[in-house]
């Protein structure tokens, strides 16, 4: 899938320039418009290769807008996201910025939803298996006529997305509908389709939103696992202070689309800036 | 989650009936044994005609429903492929003196690509612009279709001879025989094909398509394949219709059939293969096997228009699913009726 020649030709204007070695994804002055309103301004952030990352800010503050811009949802109106995709020797650098959305998640960067998208009518498995779309190679014909490589792939992905429904422990209802399952098992469903993707970065949009407090414990131990397991970075959004300060190696704040701190969860916790951003000025 | 609210669903052990092909199979079988029938005199010989014509259309219909079933777009073009796939099928075999498959893969491969060119001229803008360019595509077909005497025999038709395959001569029961053959065949395909990656690749766009995007599937390629896949079918649905029926007329092709093919569409269900065919069934047979014979409303002229009008309404109201979701929410065999989780999910609006 990747081509040598392409890699080299990048890495003299890209690699070396835009990604320090230990990141993973730099998002660089990154500005997008609606209308009059400046959802993003020229903001810039970084994250480390393996790292939990999070992005805060109150409500509105442009969270969402930031990765729909990351994942091209949103075309920036100014700035750059260069991206560390592919593994191994297929590693590259590639700014995601132009890029068509549905190439994202070739390049090794899967995201879910604040509001779960999932397919009701479709079994928690074929949801699953949705994640596993670009990784087959048989054509429609071989697929129509049940050809053995379309066989093969069937059967394989299948396996692995069992896998990664018994990883997250719903394995025993892979077969039901996914319409009427609870929130908590749909969530899960979306984060073991992007499992299904072979992940350098995890884009996690309110991971927690609409989960009860034994839910969201066990989503912090679940990041975590991901993390180690299936080897990648984590990038996410939440409203849910508890879980973002425990889970998180650093935190970026944000406010009205512009930056205001980035560091470890404690200094931000004592960040004025932030303070302020969520409670209000003090009156002087 | 605890493994331990199971739904006592996930463990039922599937019966041997659940394959799908025995059953496509036994559809293929029940059909195929219709001819014996008219045969033994228990059957109007010309119930057999309509029947013919119920499994033509139903090849139609089940590429619309792909169409409109998936990809949430209409075709108003479907009787000119029909058309067009029925002429260069006639063409072939009598003037150039091709053999039957050859003739069907020109059939169908023609009409296709020029659906594609079509689909990738007014796919790129959402909205109704395919229904506008398919409506348009198959008005100038039919007027061609009248025009073209050379080829199409104008406004007198085209005619041709039942089929000969592999130096076997068809009449009308192995005609009809092989009908039911490719409709099967078509079913088993159609069936393949949705329940495979491509299928789910549909599903996703219908379902979300910002997750059908994020999970890398390509819109328009998506968008594209379902048409092409319409194109086809009505292509082939024509090349069998000239073969059974042995005319094809330009007056055949007009925008009242691809409207019917619609209407068998909706009645029948959405994404339903079953529903597809007894859509199709009550659209084209019912009014000419049934309500005809009946007294006082068997006389009314345009019933068949009348009825299928009054079907649609009915269904669009009361049975959005169409028939094959009323039999699914009656026996819902193996999906549990849908529940959304509006309640639950109900929007958390950050930005």
């Amino acid at each position: 899938m990747v081509d040598p020649l392409m890699d080299l030709s990048l890495a003299p204007e890209t690699a070396t320039h835009s990604l320090a070695r230990e990141e993973a994804l730099r998002v660089e002055r990154l500005s997008i418009s609606f209308g009059g309103l400046r959802a993003v301004d020229d903001l810039s952030f970084a994250v480390r290769k393996k790292e939990i990352f999070g992005l805060i800010g109150p409500n509105g503050a442009g969270k969402t807008t930031v990765f729909n811009c990351i994942t091209q949802f949103y075309r920036p109106d100014e700035g750059n996201v260069f991206f560390r995709a592919g593994k191994g020797r297929a590693e590259r650098v590639v700014n995601l910025v132009g890029q068509p959305v549905h190439s994202i998640i070739g390049l090794g960067l899967v995201r879910t939803f604040q509001n779960v998208e999932i397919i009701q009518e479709l079994s928690l498995l074929e949801n699953v298996l949705i994640g596993a779309h670009i990784d087959f190679k048989a054509t429609a014909f071989e697929q129509a006529f049940k050809l053995p490589r379309a066989l093969r792939e069937e059967r394989s992905f299948r396996k692995k997305a069992e896998e990664a429904l018994a990883f997250l422990g719903i394995a025993g209802r892979r077969d039901l509908p996914a319409g009427g399952q609870p929130y908590g098992v749909l969530k899960k469903v979306e984060l073991a389709r992007t499992l299904m993707a072979n992940p350098r970065l995890i884009i996690l949009d309110e991971p927690a939103a609409g989960l009860n407090d034994s839910e969201t414990q066990e989503l912090s131990s679940t990041i975590y696992q991901i993390r180690d397991v299936y080897d990648c970075t984590i990038l996410l959004v939440e409203h849910d202070m508890h879980l973002v300060m425990g889970v998180c190696d650093r935190i970026c704040a944000i406010s009205f689309g512009k930056f205001l701190a980035c560091d470890a969860p404690e200094e931000i916790k004592r960040n004025k800036l932030v303070q302020e951003a969520y409670l209000g000025e003090e009156e002087v | 989650m605890n493994e331990m609210n199971e739904s006592p669903l996930a463990s039922l052990k599937p019966s041997p009936w659940s394959s799908p092909y025995l059953r496509f199979v036994l559809f293929g079988l029940l059909a195929a044994s219709l001819p014996l029938l008219s045969g033994s005199g228990l059957m109007k010989s010309s119930t057999l005609n309509y029947i013919g014509n119920v499994l033509v259309y139903a090849v139609a219909a089940l590429g619309l429903n792909l169409l409109l079933g998936y990809a949430g777009l209409i075709s108003l073009g479907t009787a000119g492929f029909m058309g067009l796939g029925s002429y260069i099928a006639a063409y072939a075999v009598k003037d150039m003196g091709l053999s039957f498959w050859a003739a069907l893969t020109a059939a169908v491969l023609i009409p296709t690509l020029i659906g594609l060119l079509i689909g990738l001229i007014s796919l790129r803008i959402e909205g109704i612009y395919l229904a506008i360019a398919t409506l348009c595509v198959s008005e100038i077909l039919l007027k061609s279709f009248e025009q073209a005497d050379s080829i199409t025999g104008g406004m007198q038709g085209k005619s041709v001879s039942y089929p000969v395959i592999f130096g076997h001569t068809f009449n009308r029961s192995s005609t009809y025989i092989l009908l039911v053959v490719a409709l099967t065949l078509v079913m088993i395909l159609t069936h393949n094909f949705v329940s495979g990656q491509k299928g789910r690749a549909l599903h996703a766009m219908r379902g979300s398509e910002v997750a059908a995007q994020a999970m890398g599937v390509n819109l328009l390629q998506y968008r594209l394949i379902a048409f092409s896949l319409a194109t086809a079918y009505a292509a082939l649905s024509g090349a069998l219709y000239v073969f059974f029926i042995k005319f094809s007329y330009p007056s055949v092709w007009n925008l009242n059939l691809s409207l019917y093919v619609l209407a068998a569409v909706v009645i029948g269900g959405l994404r339903s293969i079953y529903g597809t065919i007894i859509g199709t069934f009550v659209v084209w047979a019912v009014p000419d096997l049934v309500l005809k014979k009946l007294p006082v409303v068997g006389g009314i002229n345009g019933l068949p228009y009348i009825f299928n009008g009054i079907l649609i309404i009915l269904v669009v109201m009361f049975a959005p699913q169409g028939i094959s979701g009323l039999w699914q929410a009656k026996f819902p065999l193996k999906r549990k009726k849908k529940e959304k989780e509006e309640a639950i999910s109900g929007k958390k609006e950050d930005e």
